[in-house]
């Protein structure tokens, strides 16, 4: 089964499990698009999902195909993405794809305001690295 | 390049720099090529990243939630309109119900299978993989008038536009997450109603349908009402 199915799967039954918590002080969607995320990322650190990780950000980003088109394009930005050093990545998608606010991340995440903002911006400076090939 | 300000390029393009710093970087980015290029770069980044795509679970997961909650899954049917449709000849004229553990899947499912969600989780799934468009279905269109809440098509047009009216005036105090998961619910929602529509204009005299489309119009009003008296709230 692939991850994302599986983790859907988790989400459900965490929500079935936890729906007691519920209380109403936020929107349930709120609270159920909250609790996605941290079964994510909990299910992140239990699979200890450590591919090849960002350690030279340009040699590693320059090791994806050069100028790549359309669809492609979208495939090999996400390929960027995944070369990002953890923190930084999780920080990146929650902020710049899920549009997350970085005290909500920090509250997430466990981390400062600040330490999220640092890392934002570290993503993106590797980021834009693949985007100046 | 200002090794100062490339730092804080994200701070500035995310408007979190206070007004005389702000101003500071914009005089700096008016005599330095390289660090409005990087600026320019950034917004390139972000730009893409907004632009990824949804996606949709590549399977029905029901029958897996179902196994682990201990639900019956014998009844666990179509919650799909287009599919019932198809089946219709089959199952004739039986009404189909749908349990509350279904629907909050198929909500579940819709809901976070969000780009960033799915993505976090990292990228397993090749080229190929199934994705949503961006916004779906264009917003609904009335083409029936069944029952709402006591309201014509008129009085219901009329109060869904006034309710959107609240919720977009009070939009900029409301949580990011919530205002996402209100125009990812509506899209469902509207969604459901013009697919709902398209089976009645092929089938008028069906009940079932009938009653679905005026159920799921009455969904997205009671939805509305407590969005904007969320937003009421926040504002």
């Amino acid at each position: 089964m692939e991850d994302a199915d599986e983790v859907t799967q988790d989400v459900f039954v965490r929500a079935w499990q936890k729906v007691d918590s519920f209380r109403g002080e936020a929107a349930f969607g709120t609270w159920l698009h909250r609790l996605a995320i941290n079964v994510i990322l909990g299910r992140r650190k239990q699979l200890g999902i450590r591919r090849e990780r960002f350690v030279d950000g340009e040699r590693a980003i320059g090791r994806l195909p050069e100028n790549p088109q359309g669809a492609e394009a979208a495939i090999d930005f996400e390929a960027a993405m995944e070369l990002l050093p953890d923190g930084a990545q999780q920080v990146f998608v929650l902020h710049d794809v899920e549009g997350y606010k970085h005290e909500e991340i920090a509250e997430m995440m466990g981390i400062s305001p600040g330490t999220s903002k640092s890392q934002l911006h570290r993503a993106r400076m590797i980021l834009r690295d693949y985007l100046d090939r | 390049m200002s090794d100062h300000w490339t730092g804080r390029l994200s701070e500035y393009l995310d408007g979190e720099l206070n007004a005389a710093e702000r101003s500071e970087l914009e005089s700096h980015l008016a005599g330095c090529q390289e660090c409005a290029k990087t600026l320019e770069q950034l917004r390139q980044v972000v730009a893409r990243a907004q632009a990824l795509e949804d996606r949709s679970p590549a399977a029905d997961l029901w029958a897996g939630i179902a196994a682990r909650i201990g639900t019956d899954t014998r009844d666990a049917a179509v919650a799909d309109l287009e599919e019932h449709r198809r089946r219709r000849g089959r199952l004739g004229q039986r009404r189909l119900s749908f349990s509350l553990p279904q629907l909050a899947a198929a909500s579940v499912a819709l809901i976070i299978l969000s780009a960033g969600s799915v993505w976090l989780l990292s990228r397993t799934e090749g080229p190929g993989a199934e994705t949503l468009g961006p916004t779906g279905e264009p917003g609904a269109t009335l083409v029936s008038a069944p029952a709402v809440s006591g309201f014509g098509v008129a009085g219901y047009d009329a109060a869904i536009a006034e309710l959107e009216g609240v919720i977009e005036e009070s939009r900029a105090q409301l949580d990011t997450a919530t205002v996402r998961i209100i125009q990812e619910n509506l899209m469902i929602i509207d969604r459901a109603i013009a697919q709902a529509q398209r089976a009645l204009a092929e089938d008028p005299a069906s009940i079932y349908l009938n009653e679905y489309l005026a159920a799921t119009m009455r969904q997205k009003l009671e939805f509305l009402r407590q969005a904007a008296q969320m937003a009421g709230a926040a504002s």
